[in-house]
């Protein structure tokens, strides 16, 4: 068996490797995240059917918990872990051809650090290692979002750090107030002792840890970053954060609410902010110009979806919740690859520019629409069965708030649907048709274009793929007794 | 009196995060809003210090003069500030690295003058 701490330490011990890699090649430095992601995701593909009977615990220093740091490969873990492997492989060898100018070495380190502490987050089983782990993906999607030095970079990612910096010391006060109280770190440990959030002092760092993480998860009234720092970074950092970074922050807050403090009342709280980040998110998506813009609020939409299932906290409500999280990772970060070569071309990030693409590019146009599709939940695509499963899962509480939201649901998704069809219009529809020249993106962006296309058809033509694996996510999340029995024994 | 010397340090520790937050909110000058960042920061490692705290305690190794647990302070504590203390002056090094591109590129760190970003 393969022990899951090496998801984390292949990725860190290669980032520091880089620059020992650049004194032999500068060539070969490139090739390192593909090499770390592909290892991971081999793993934990081979870890998957494993921990879906039964989690796998790493105690790491030899030492019994509460007493020492663990790593959690539950389920969930290792279907993120499986996730931020795909897409940060894909991504990665997308980057091979399209990262060519600035500091290529140190892209190369913050990106697979970015992709450590992902990995973190979702495998530790300790609050403060978490905490650590969420400011190594944060502090390098900083610097990521500056990576081009450029006017717009500089600002959003300066407007990025202030939020999320003050989002962690707000993390860090959370968990010093658990630590003062209940003396343990240990999450499970954590979780045995708390039973209610109806006293004060378990109710305000449960407060401060959604705050905190809810920054760099970009609920809504804390997604004043998200806009900027998705558009202006280099667009395959742009699919990492949107397909990766976010729904880690969203893991994390959920982690929080449901295992760490079962906060069965504080649910109502998230289902209504869910719904209030979707409505926000689809209706400004809806006001942009700017492609990458339209995306980034698309994103705060589906992570407000998101939450919204996860909130209902049925097993069905749950599964649906990660089931469409999986699909917009896999659709959002196709869509910001496909349209980074787009802007390649045209030089320009204004829709008005895309017009008569899907004469000029017809190979990444084609994939773009599949991830609009899918992304509106168009059959037979991936987010057709996902949106399905949120709406049946909402109705199946047979609640008259539950009707009355899953209505708003549906206006949202008209409104995303208005604004996309208005960009498909555009590739297909509009522009002079002179124009002969073909001039497609190259192969090292086409594969991972078209593997994320198969994956979309795939998955949606036959759902069952993922969700036989959501069934147990679903429970690993929903039975905290399971969860803490499990650790301390 | 005795309320005030037995909670000091958490007062002193809160008083500096509300003041940091003051700065960070209303400060139209980067340099000064990264500044309360500071101030903010240093406030939870204040609180997170008091935490494991006791008056005249020790280093806590077990030793022939000290033998009780009760006269030691808290290591864990410190091992997080440690660890967070770290993470700030990494968070800060990059906030000040990024307001040099910042003036380079706009001439001013006015962040009521530089909203390009914005909608």
């Amino acid at each position: 068996m393969v022990n899951p701490v090496l998801l984390i330490v292949v990725p860190l011990a290669l980032a520091f490797a880089v620059p020992l890699f650049g004194l032999i090649s500068k060539k070969i430095v490139k090739f390192l995240p593909v090499v770390a992601l592909l290892f991971n995701l081999i793993v934990s593909v081979m870890l998957l059917p494993k921990v879906m009977e039964q989690p796998i615990h790493v105690f790491i220093g030899g030492f019994s918990p509460p007493f020492c740091i663990n790593l959690v490969a539950g389920p969930i873990g290792i279907l993120f872990s499986v996730l931020i492997a795909l897409v940060g492989l894909l991504v990665s060898v997308y980057a091979l051809g399209y990262i060519k100018e600035g500091a290529i070495e140190k892209y190369h380190i913050l990106y697979l650090l970015l992709i450590t502490g992902a990995t973190g987050v979702v495998l530790t089983g300790d609050i403060f290692n978490l905490f650590v782990f969420f400011e190594i993906l944060c502090i390098s999607s900083y610097s990521l979002v500056a990576y081009l030095g450029n006017k717009a970079g500089i600002e959003s990612a300066v407007k990025y750090l202030l939020q999320g910096a003050l989002g962690s010391s707000l993390i860090l006060l959370g968990i010093g107030l658990l630590y003062a109280k209940y003396g343990t770190l240990n999450m499970a440990d954590l979780a045995g002792n708390i039973h209610s959030i109806k006293s004060f002092s378990n109710f305000l760092p449960l407060v401060l840890l959604v705050t905190g993480l809810g920054v760099e998860a970009a609920i809504f009234p804390l997604n004043a970053w998200l806009p900027d720092a998705h558009s202006s970074a280099p667009s395959s950092i742009s699919a990492i954060l949107s397909g990766i970074a976010i729904e880690v922050g969203l893991y994390a807050v959920v982690r929080v609410v449901f295992t760490i403090f079962g906060a069965s009342s504080f649910l109502v709280f998230l289902l209504f902010l869910g719904v209030l980040t979707l409505l926000i998110g689809e209706m400004s998506a809806f006001s942009q110009n700017n492609i990458k813009r339209m995306f980034a609020y698309s994103s705060i939409g589906q992570i407000g979806l998101i939450l919204f299932a996860l909130s209902i906290a049925t097993p069905d409500g749950v599964s649906a919740g990660f089931f469409q999280l999986i699909s917009h990772t896999l659709a959002k970060a196709l869509l910001f690859l496909a349209v980074g070569y787009m802007i390649y071309r045209t030089g320009s990030m204004d829709i008005s520019s895309l017009e008569g693409m899907g004469k000029k590019m017809p190979y990444t146009s084609l994939a773009f629409t599949i991830g609009v599709l899918s992304l509106v939940g168009m059959p037979p695509f991936i987010g057709f069965p996902s949106k399905l499963m949120i709406i049946r899962a909402a109705l199946l509480k047979q609640e008259t708030l539950f009707t009355v939201l899953v209505v708003l649901v549906l206006i949202a998704t008209v409104i995303e649907g208005a604004y996309f069809f208005r960009v498909i219009q555009a590739i297909y529809f509009r522009g002079e048709k002179s124009e002969k020249k073909r001039e497609g993106a190259p192969l090292s962006a086409l594969i991972p274009l078209f593997i994320f296309v198969g994956l979309i058809v795939v998955i949606g033509v036959y759902p069952k793929l993922v969700t036989n694996f959501l069934d147990s996510t679903a429970s690993e999340l929903l039975n905290r007794l399971d969860y803490i029995k499990g650790v301390i024994g | 009196m005795n309320f005030l010397s037995q909670y000091i340090y958490y007062i002193g520790a809160f008083g500096l995060f509300f003041i940091g937050l003051y700065i960070m909110l209303t400060k139209k000058n980067l340099i000064k809003v990264i500044i309360g960042l500071d101030i903010l920061d240093t406030g939870v490692f204040l609180f997170l210090i008091a935490i494991g705290y006791t008056s005249g305690g020790t280093a806590p190794i077990f030793s022939k003069s000290v033998t009780e647990t009760g006269k030691m302070v808290d290591p864990v504590p410190q091992a997080l500030v440690l660890t967070g203390i770290v993470i700030g002056v990494s968070v800060l090094a990059l906030a000040l690295a990024l307001a040099i591109r910042l003036y380079g590129h706009y001439g001013t760190l006015n962040l009521r003058k530089i909203k390009e970003q914005r909608w």
